[in-house]
């Protein structure tokens, strides 16, 4: 047998056992992809409760930059909940949820108060945004 | 007839103290004299600007700030409109387009606003509402619709 048929053989057979590891190793690089490129568009997630005249909790710390969708959920009244220098403004019934997303662009920390008037201490109801880098 | 006696001179010198305690109406001096000094020494804050801005978008979340409860005495016009006791107070709730409120400066009003008017009947609004809704309110009641074009509170209506 010819050295160069020889040795084309040889190749034939590499590959043949190569192949599966680089279609596994490519199947496991997509599957990452997938899952950063779904981490990056999947919001973080912060619950926040709203009772006369309590926000819980009452400070949240966030990333300049990074999509948040803050969920509201009131266990009394009707409340809301602002932050005038972000420009987010979330409402909720009696008893319900709402939520709002957004992206805080801007570091420091903001107050947000509660938009719905709710009661004797609703000028006191707040909730402290510390937003970093 | 001798033992009647002090409970006569009692009863006398309770109805001479009722009579006392009749409020009549100011007269001209003793109303030019309050409004100097409510507008000079009395209500302090006199220096202080209202941080926000004067335009629609501010004037309209003053005028919702205003409908939480203010409109209970003011009506929804600030002037009292459709405010069934508005007259029988003592001193009769002002009407807030009118000239001795109007003649406060911002300062002054956000000071009324916060602390109340203690012998008027008008409470304090510090912490029950915020410091932007009582900015807000101040800001509304520079721009007060016409007498009468809001009609009446609801709660009046029912």
């Amino acid at each position: 047998m010819p050295h160069s048929k020889l040795s084309s053989m040889r190749i034939a057979v590499k590959m043949k056992s190569i192949l599966p590891v680089v279609f596994v190793s490519m199947l496991f690089a997509s599957q990452l992809f997938v899952a950063a490129a779904s981490a990056e568009s999947t919001p973080r997630q912060i619950e926040v409760t709203a009772k006369r005249f309590v926000f819980t909790p009452g400070e949240i710390t966030l990333h300049k930059g990074e999509p948040v969708v803050l969920v509201l959920r009131s266990l009394d009244v009707a409340h809301g909940l602002r932050f005038k220098e972000l420009g987010v403004d979330v409402k909720v019934g009696k008893g319900g949820t709402a939520e709002v997303t957004f992206t805080p662009d801007k570091i420091g920390t903001f107050v947000g108060h509660c938009s719905v008037f709710c009661g004797s201490g609703h000028g006191e109801m707040t909730l402290t945004l510390h937003v970093v880098e | 007839m001798l033992r009647a006696l002090p409970s006569a001179v009692g009863a006398s010198l309770i109805a001479i103290l009722l009579v006392g305690c009749k409020a009549n109406p100011p007269g001209k001096v003793e109303t030019a004299v309050m409004f100097w000094a409510k507008h000079k020494v009395m209500v302090h804050n006199k220096a202080q600007k209202n941080p926000l801005p004067d335009n629609a978008a501010g004037v309209a979340e003053g005028k919702e700030a205003f409908s939480h409860y203010c409109i209970a005495c003011h009506g929804l016009d600030g002037q009292n409109t459709g405010v069934p006791f508005a007259d029988r107070m003592s001193p009769p709730v002002p009407s807030l387009a009118g000239e001795d409120v109007q003649s406060y400066t911002d300062g002054q009003l956000k000071r009324i606003i916060d602390d109340g008017i203690g012998p008027s009947g008008m409470p304090g609004s510090k912490n029950i509402l915020s410091e932007d809704e009582i900015w807000s309110i101040v800001l509304y009641l520079r721009h007060l619709p016409p007498s009468g074009s809001l009609g009446e509170p609801e709660m009046y209506s029912h």
